[in-house]
């Protein structure tokens, strides 16, 4: 070992045992692990109400859809969070990818400036007011548009039909989480495409390559983590919106709605668990609620778990 | 010419920082022409078929403009740069659209809390609280003073709580530098993908119903602040990260212990970044309904002690309003939605001024 590593090392030493620093550290240090502890503690508080349940109800309590004591059962809620996650990403993706390339390879720089700002800003409406807005004012167009689709698609099973009521639709619902989507998966998508480096777009373009070869080939393979990562941090919040979705979005039980997405009524786990605790008539529909928010919780930390390890293994963190 | 001015350092040096010369960018005369053509003749179509025609609009600009639009594009795409650039215009006029539509649904969305929210606005409607108030009381009495001193309470309460812990996190991961580092950004990372029906059932259970509080301003507090302190924490550690290496190192070698390198040299340095930080918290959260449903639940008396009743904030008090059947109830809800709308953007202003300013960017 060279004599300079080791005064280093003695320098290193003498510093961390400075009682002040020490505290520090571990003040530090301590503060550093309350997302851990929190992370934790709803794991295992949440858990502790979920075990009772599945106790009491079995596994029907994620298998069958129905809330009517004694029986109690989510599955058609948690299908339904994933089928108007569906529909918001069948939305929101197209659009977001289109919007982050309008705003990297084609708007002049003010303009992609301007929209950075109006994206952001997007971001920042709160859930409760895009509710409001989609209850008045989204709700009567959507409508429209949902009769159309059946009048001229109707024989797509996706657009069938059969009451003629086409409020409180998962498609309402759908279109209103991927508004809540576009803002946030566009400015992880915008950061990407950003990033892909000039030489490599420089060398495309040497090779003649035109704006879609260029997106095709290069762009869209090199940013792939990214975008994909973006995507699912939407999907993370697409699936634990709740108020928004409260308000347009009739919840059913049953029968489950599989696919009809312009049919009245389907689910979502964090709009139940809102609309339930108002009702609940006792501790035990509390802690079927709060096994509910244990179930959500499992199904978004499992999502944003694979999101941010995708997003981070393309370094869009590590700056 | 002399080996120097081949290998001139500033000519090569200009070469690796050059921007992409996006040949699709290019413009002629011609082009110019061909392009107001393109974008002029579909649109005067479908005005002609919008004013004449009784086909639903909506089909007329998915079925009608949509096609006409595209087909225009790739002929004049095709006529200026040739066949292989006919996908291009594609993604032009479906990127121009997707475009156009975000901004439509933010038009959209600004315009009707404004044009609605300003019926209900009055220095009544901003004072007043709920007390005597009922669904059909008529426009002029009561308002939104209660649930906006409810707000301030509650993300106030949050922000004491989350926003030192979320700077400490953040100061751990780039100054501390233990080993757990990765595991922390980890965990907040996934912390910020907890929704926020979730915390409020975590401060629900924990602390509701085991009887350690009521639903309070307080209990309402600490499950925003479960929300808040990814987004401070995130924030704070993008900022810190670009405090120069020097000032470090240099108040290091004069002695300072660690300790005080960071406090009186590294956290000053950062000190607007940190008020973004702290801002961007506040605006995370400040319009999170869901959290308030279950622990603060509603209030139409204001107050002000946090431990011992239920209070109403803005969010809730939006949520109560919408969908009565009273007229003048869900115009109530739209004056609480302008209000907090005004609150969000004077956040994004100052988040938007202090970044501009600071050292950071």
């Amino acid at each position: 070992m060279s004599s300079t590593e080791t005064e280093f090392r003695d320098l290193q030493s003498a510093a961390t045992s400075h009682r002040g620093d020490r505290v520090f550290n571990r003040t530090i240090t301590g503060a550093a692990f309350t997302a851990l502890v929190v992370l934790a503690g709803i794991t295992v508080f949440l858990g502790l109400q979920a075990i009772p349940v599945l106790q009491t109800q079995g596994l029907d309590f994620l298998t069958t859809s129905i809330w009517s004591p004694p029986d109690y059962g989510i599955w058609g809620m948690l299908y339904g969070s994933v089928l108007l996650s569906v529909v918001a990403l069948v939305i929101a993706v197209p659009a977001s990818l289109l919007l982050s390339v309008f705003m990297v390879f084609l708007a002049p720089t003010w303009v992609a400036k301007v929209l950075t700002n109006l994206v952001d800003l997007m971001a920042a409406i709160p859930s409760v007011i895009l509710g409001l807005w989609a209850f008045y004012i989204l709700s009567p167009v959507s409508e429209e548009w949902q009769q159309l689709l059946n009048q001229y698609l109707g024989w797509i099973p996706f657009f069938q039909n059969e009451s003629g009521n086409f409020s409180g639709t998962p498609f309402t619902a759908g279109f209103v989480l991927a508004i809540m989507m576009i803002p946030i998966v566009t400015s992880v998508t915008r950061e990407v495409l950003g990033r892909t480096p000039p030489e490599l777009i420089n060398a495309a373009e040497a090779l003649g390559c035109s704006l879609w070869t260029m997106l095709r080939y290069v762009a869209l393979p090199y940013g792939r983590g990214g975008l994909i990562g973006g995507v699912m941090l939407g999907l993370g919040r697409a699936l634990g919106e709740t108020i928004a979705v409260f308000f347009v979005l009739k919840i059913v039980f049953d029968p489950v709605n599989y696919y009809n997405v312009i049919e009245s009524g389907g689910g979502s786990v964090a709009t139940l668990i809102v609309a339930k605790f108002g009702e609940a008539s006792g501790p035990y529909e509390t802690q079927l609620l709060l096994a509910a928010g244990f179930f959500l919780f499992m199904m978004t930390l499992l999502v944003n778990v694979i999101a941010n390890l995708i997003v981070n293994r393309t370094g869009r963190l590590q700056k | 010419m002399s080996t120097t001015q081949v290998f001139d350092e500033s000519r090569v040096a200009s070469l690796a920082e050059q921007r992409p010369q996006a040949p699709w960018g290019t413009r002629t005369a011609s082009f110019r022409t061909i392009v107001i053509l393109a974008v002029f003749i579909p649109a005067a179509i479908v005005t002609g078929l919008w004013w004449y025609t009784d086909i639903a609009k909506p089909v007329l600009m998915v079925a009608g403009y949509l096609p006409l639009q595209l087909a225009a594009a790739i002929v004049a795409a095709v006529a200026l740069r040739g066949k292989k650039s006919a996908f291009d215009a594609v993604i032009i006029v479906l990127a121009i659209g997707a475009t156009v539509f975000s901004l439509v649904v933010l038009v959209s969305v600004l315009w009707s809390i404004v044009t609605k929210g300003l019926e209900a606005m009055s220095t009544a409607f901003l004072f007043q609280n709920n007390e005597y108030i009922s669904p059909s009381t008529p426009l002029g009495y009561g308002g939104v003073g209660h649930a906006v001193v409810g707000t301030v309470v509650i993300v106030g309460i949050s922000a004491l709580i989350a926003v030192p812990l979320g700077v400490m996190t953040a100061i751990y991961i780039t100054e501390v530098r233990g080993r757990a580092v990765p595991y922390v950004r980890f965990f907040v990372q996934a912390m910020s993908g907890v929704p926020s029906v979730v915390a409020g059932l975590f401060i629900l259970t924990v602390l509701i119903l085991s009887g350690a509080l009521n639903q309070s301003a307080f209990a309402a507090g600490l499950a925003y602040a479960i929300l808040m302190l990814p987004t401070v924490a995130r924030t704070a550690e993008e900022v810190l990260r670009l405090v120069p290496e020097e000032l470090r190192t240099g108040a290091l070698a004069l002695g300072s212990t660690r300790a005080k390198t960071v406090l009186r040299v590294v956290v000053p340095a950062a000190k607007t970044g940190i008020i973004t930080a702290a801002i961007l918290g506040v605006a995370r959260v400040v319009g999170e309904t869901a959290p308030l449903l279950l622990t603060a639940l509603k209030n139409d008396k204001t107050v002000l002690n946090p431990f011992a009743e239920p209070i109403s904030a803005l969010p809730t008090y939006i949520f109560d309003n919408v969908a009565q059947p009273y007229p003048d109830a869900v115009i109530r809800a739209w004056g609480a939605a302008l209000t907090l709308m005004i609150i969000v953007a004077i956040l994004f202003t100052l988040t938007r001024l202090f970044s501009s300013r600071g050292p950071s960017k």
